[in-house]
């Protein structure tokens, strides 16, 4: 992309937010000066992008591989028996087998259980990863480096590292947005920003209560009314620009007046995006009258706005991690997958048919899968473990392959055996799918470049379209 | 260097199997070749060859797969193969996964494996000759010995004839060289408003501004610097730059559930005590020792314990107890002592000799050893919660499980104390189970003449002495620097936390040089430091630059000028409760608050620090990430900031608290009183009188707004202006 493309007002626009990025050598200095003291500089995508923007859809807790996205009917052969010693080293009980049927779907025959109806009809636009794995299988670690490339709780987010990448595509809204109704485990530092500028960490938005001046703080005046508000605006501007004019000039003191007067629209912008009650009846309806619905229906809105990256954790008011079934697997995985698949595919439709889809990445993942052997109960109602040497994620939209089943597990599901998927992979990939190298997206601190990636990753190209 | 290589390599060829050479020389079977050529090497070039070749962009683990050489000298695992048994080779280990799992993306077929099995037992023939050894771009200490920062500071010789003070004469040499004209004086209202923020992070009162104003002379200057000084609410100002450094926080990043074991209830002793010994003038050098080490210097019933909070406080991991927790744990204490107090990037080398510095992974691990041979202690306040301590019959120690064990974080200054002295093997490539060579505690051999191996139980008195030597280059051009910066926008060195060859170089070596040296002279005195700088003319110039030097330095690298500052978190929010009359100056210390709290009217600088969910104002204003040292505070302008400043209940209660004043002061509601007010709100929340186009703008303002509100109203638009959050 050539510099000349961009307007200078985009440019402007992006400056005045203080969101924007690296490596542009040779920028004349009338732009440089836009950029404000933060000394951020734009990024160009590395290569061509195939995603703008993303929505990651969380099921905190690790839903369980064996139940959902990968049927493995060996389990029945091997009911009762315990893994060998070098496979797990705490297992208590035997494999035990999925009570749910498996079918192929749509065109392309992806395999998903009958616990996802509604997905199953999207099933040409999923691209199901079954090979995964991840390092550890203790949420904290689970978690943090699933958000972050690391186990220990020192880096950005991919959230924040997306948006310092690419940028914000609305100055009236945030870049990075995150929706739950309480917080996860771990909590705040999953969507930190870290030794990232600032304005890259991502917006905690608590979406027990969905009305709009609940979602964000102080997005409205107690009292005043807007032209109140605008006649006051109106002298505090007229008062910092007498106090510009006396001083040389000074690209802060600019910037900090755009702020103000972008904070003023974004009162209204941010109003009408956080607003799910503008959304006609139908529409609600396909979503679902859950409170992982309503997210992912404001997930969308956002998305459609130009919010680089949303994230929508499987949350509940009582439970921060709903997904953990270490009791009553069969049970729970009913109760929450009859939730996560009305929303989900209803984001998918209706993504799809607003043409946003092909440029939009769909994560449905959770820290890890659960354990293809049970966890005994005293009610008999048997549980899965925490797994992390294989689990499923899917992928859908922005890029990657619709109606794909990449990588398999073992026999018995316990590890990841072909095509493995380590999380740093799926990480380089969707940087990949939205235009950037994860060896080059690179921030510079305390003397050395950091990626999201580390020293690992490597893009899954054969996941993608 | 190269010769300690070359015999090496001597010794190595000297012990190799013979067989795999024997199969060399006789040019080995064709047949064997045939096999190494149709099925060993096109498997190595698909599978291996991108993360154990030449061609490699990182080569992985040290390894190289791509010619006989490689395979026999093998990675940081050790070699690749091993001729004697063949089946016990770490390759035919790694593609079985059995320890390593290689290649990472999946196992091979057995068929593949049962070939490498076979290759290895003919004696692993392979005809691929090495063109070029790689060795590891090692830093030559001689040349790295030379580096600017390794040499001890010295003294620069008397001012020259341009200034009086030395400071201003080495200021105005390099403006000298760069052609650069200075900046006027600033006026006496902006010097009084700028010094007072600066010294005390508060604004000058009007009573203050006034006097100044109306005797700006060299002894008035030279008084209010020191009623500055004086001043409590100096300690309160300058201990925050020290917290920043020392990522102090009150939490982990990572709290399991409900448990609040880990957790740093009373981090705050800690925070009092810098703010005291800032106040009390403590020299420097004894507010490292004691930061490091007060129990071994003053005894375990030291007045000074809460010092040891600066490793105290420092991050505790999840299942800590395991030994990879606990590295990740010592390379914090090694980052914030290396960085913070020295300037030196030493966690770099935890996993490898540092790219750039003289540092190699054993001096890493020399230090890190101290603080293996130091533990974490949560030590009773009160002799009650140490007899609590004494009936669970645990000694105050975090279990290996993390569980709560012995005193209750709530009861208990959060320290450090001896451990059980030792020393740590190298771990190879920072990987816990792959050990190296032993590496005796000691200090960093580039810092020293002679480094000597600490003995003295952890060694901990003996760092902090190595740290303060007044031979150790580094220790007082760090924090001078550091002051530097913070009234300069940018330090002589630009990146503070780095003096090493990766960053910057000093923009005034000679200035740094000798600040530094008389510093030292000077007691390590930081008052004396803050006085050197506030009474330069340089301090004292105007904000608003020469037109030519100010397009000639825009970066304003040379100082013709004062950079114009925006205040921080703390003191923006500080400034608006002073100006609001709502401040509570009243007390210095104690427990940690909220200011984002409306009704809360202490100083931001107590503000509770969470490492798990730092608080949302302080995080919108750009306070650093508290689970590492920060070296510089990021500034950002975002719309969200402006939110808070429109909306929030916070700025709200300011501006009713303000318009309260404002009413008690001038009481009548009489059109004639309007100027008046407007006159008033200015001399007390800018210290200065509007302008006439600033009254024609307030008035209109008055007269369109609700009458009910206005004057709130009004008072909201001027606590919210640029002018209050900037300092020219």
């Amino acid at each position: 992309m050539n510099l000349s493309l961009i307007s200078r007002r985009h440019w402007l626009s992006r400056a005045s937010l203080g969101f924007g990025t690296v490596g542009l050598a040779g920028l004349c200095a009338q732009l440089q000066a836009a950029e404000g003291p933060t000394g951020q500089r734009l990024l160009q995508p590395h290569l061509v992008p195939r995603a703008k923007r993303v929505i990651l859809l969380f099921m905190n807790g690790g839903p369980s591989h064996v139940d959902t996205f990968d049927p493995k009917p060996a389990l029945a052969k091997h009911e009762g028996q315990k893994p060998s010693e070098q496979a797990t080293r705490r297992a208590k009980a035997g494999y035990v087998p999925s009570p749910f049927r498996f079918r192929p779907s749509g065109e392309s025959g992806v395999v998903m259980s009958e616990l996802f109806p509604q997905l199953s009809k999207c099933a040409d636009d999923l691209c199901v990863i079954r090979s995964m794995h991840t390092d550890v299988p203790n949420h904290e670690p689970g978690l943090i480096i699933m958000h972050s490339g690391v186990q220990q709780p020192t880096r950005p987010s991919i959230g924040s590292w997306v948006t310092y990448g690419l940028g914000t595509e609305n100055q009236n809204l945030p870049g990075y947005v995150v929706l739950g109704p309480r917080r996860p485990v771990v909590g705040p530092h999953l969507w930190s920003n870290s030794f990232l500028p600032g304005a890259y960490q991502g917006m905690a938005v608590n979406t027990q209560d969905m009305a709009v001046d609940k979602l964000v703080t102080n997005l409205k005046h107690p009292s005043l009314e807007r032209s109140q508000q605008r006649r006051q605006l109106d002298l505090l501007a007229g008062l910092n620009r007498l106090h510009a004019e006396q001083r040389q000039q000074d690209a802060g003191l600019e910037a900090q007046i755009q702020a103000m007067e972008t904070a003023f629209s974004m009162q209204l912008e941010a109003s009408e995006a956080f607003d799910i009650g503008q959304e006609s009846p139908a529409t609600r309806e396909l979503y679902g009258d859950s409170l992982f619905g309503r997210q992912c229906l404001l997930a969308r809105r956002l998305s459609e706005r130009g919010v680089r990256f949303v994230t929508s954790y499987y949350l509940t008011p009582g439970g921060n991690q709903p997904w953990d079934t270490h009791s009553s697997n069969d049970d729970q995985h009913r109760k929450l997958c009859a939730d996560s698949d009305r929303a989900t595919a209803a984001l998918l439709t209706d993504l799809k048919q607003r043409g946003l889809l092909e440029d939009t990445l769909v994560i449905w993942t959770g820290e890890f899968g659960r354990t293809p052997y049970a966890q005994p109960n005293d009610k008999g109602k048997h549980g899965r473990d925490h797994h992390h040497s294989a689990f499923t994620t899917v992928l859908a939209g922005g890029g990657v392959r619709g109606g794909l089943m990449y990588g398999a597990s073992d026999e018995l599901g316990m590890f990841a055996v072909e095509n493995r998927v380590h999380v740093h992979d799926l990480h380089a990939t969707v940087l990949h799918l939205l235009g950037l190298d994860h060896e080059q997206l690179t921030y510079r601190y305390s003397g050395r470049d950091f990626r999201l990636t580390d020293v690992h990753g490597q893009v899954v190209e054969g996941i993608l379209a | 260097m190269l010769r300690l290589l070359s015999g090496f390599f001597s010794i190595l060829f000297v012990t190799l199997p013979v067989c795999v050479w024997a199969v060399d020389e006789s040019g080995a079977g064709s047949e064997q070749m045939q096999f190494f050529e149709s099925r060993i090497r096109p498997v190595l070039v698909t599978h291996c060859y991108r993360c154990h070749s030449a061609e490699s962009k990182v080569l992985q683990g040290g390894l190289r797969l791509d010619s006989r050489e490689g395979l026999v000298r093998g990675g940081d695992s050790g070699p690749a193969i091993s001729a004697s048994d063949p089946a016990a080779s770490l390759l035919l280990q790694a593609l079985r996964y059995e320890q390593l799992e290689m290649p990472p993306q999946g196992r091979l077929s057995d068929a593949v494996i049962e070939d490498f099995a076979m290759w290895l037992r003919m004696g692993a023939p392979d005809p691929r000759t090495e063109t070029a050894v790689v060795t590891a771009a090692a830093v030559d200490p001689e040349s790295a010995r030379n580096h600017w920062a390794f040499q001890i500071p010295r003294e620069s010789a008397a001012p020259a004839e341009r200034s009086a003070n030395k400071l201003d004469a080495l200021i105005a040499a390099k403006l000298h060289e760069q052609q650069l004209t200075a900046a006027a004086a600033a006026d006496p209202r902006t010097l009084v408003r700028r010094l007072s923020l600066d010294l005390t992070g508060l604004p000058p009162t009007p009573q203050q501004i006034a006097a100044f104003v109306n005797d700006p002379s060299e002894s008035a200057w030279r008084e209010l610097v020191e009623q500055f000084l004086a001043s409590p609410a100096y300690g309160e100002r300058w201990a925050r730059l020290w917290l920043d450094v020392a990522r102090y926080a009150e939490d982990q990043a990572h709290i399991v559930g409900e448990d609040a074991s880990l957790t740093y209830p009373n981090a705050w002793y800690f925070r009092d005590w810098v703010i005291r010994s800032l106040n009390q003038d403590l020299s420097y050098a004894q507010f490292i020792r004691l930061q490091l080490a007060a129990d071994l210097y003053e005894g375990s019933e030291s007045a000074n314990l809460a010092a040891l909070g600066f490793l105290g406080l420092g991050p505790k991991y999840y299942d800590r107890g395991q030994l990879f927790v606990m590295a990740e744990e010592w390379e914090d204490r090694v980052d914030v002592v290396s960085r913070g107090l020295l300037g030196l990037t030493v966690a770099c080398a935890r996993c490898h000799d540092h790219k750039y510095d003289p540092i190699r992974t054993e001096d890493y691990y020399g230090l890190a050893g101290i603080f293996a041979s130091t533990e974490m202690f949560n030590r009773p306040l009160s002799a009650e919660a140490a007899e609590q301590d004494g009936k669970d019959g645990k000694d105050g120690k975090d279990g290996k499980d993390g569980k709560k064990k012995g005193v209750k974080p709530h009861e208990s200054l959060h320290i450090v104390r001896e451990g059980v002295a030792k020393d740590l093997h190298v771990f190879v490539r920072g990987d816990v189970q792959n050990r190296g060579p032993l590496a005796p505690r000691r200090f960093l051999p580039i810092l020293t003449s002679a480094p000597q191996p600490f003995t003295e139980g952890s060694g901990r008195k003996q760092l902090a002495e190595a740290i303060v030597d007044p031979g150790n280059p580094l220790t007082a051009r760090v924090i001078v620097n550091r002051i530097w910066a913070a009234y300069f926008g940018r330090g002589l060195v630009g990146t503070a936390s780095n003096f090493g060859l990766l960053g910057d170089r000093p923009t005034h070596p000679e200035l740094l040089d000798d600040l530094a040296v008389r510093f030292m002279q000077n007691g390590w005195s930081l008052k004396w430091l803050h006085r050197e700088i506030v009474l330069s003319a340089t301090y004292r110039r105007s904000s608003q630059g020469e037109a030519s030097a100010v397009a000639q330095d825009p970066e304003n690298l040379w100082l013709a000028r004062m950079p114009r500052r925006r205040l921080g978190a703390e003191g923006w929010r500080d400034s608006l409760l002073a100006v609001t009359g709502r401040l509570d100056a009243s007390t210095v210390g104690g427990p940690s608050i909220d200011p984002s709290d409306a009704a809360e009217t202490r100083r931001t600088v107590y503000s509770r620090i969470s490492r798990l969910d730092l608080n949302r104002f302080l995080a919108m204003y750009d306070f650093p990430d508290p689970n590492v040292t920060s070296e510089k505070r990021a500034e950002t302008i975002t719309p969200l900031q402006k939110l808070f400043v429109l909306n929030s209940p916070f700025m709200q209660s300011q501006a009713e608290a303000f318009e309260a004043r404002l009413r008690q002061a001038i009481p009548s509601e009489d059109a004639a009183a309007v100027g008046q007010r407007i006159d008033w709100a200015y001399q007390n929340v800018f210290g200065r009188a509007a302008t006439p186009v600033e009254v024609q703008l307030a008035e209109e303002f008055l007269q369109q707004a609700d009458a009910a509100t206005r004057w709130r109203q009004y008072a909201h638009v001027l606590l919210a202006s640029n002018e209050l959050q900037y300092v020219d």
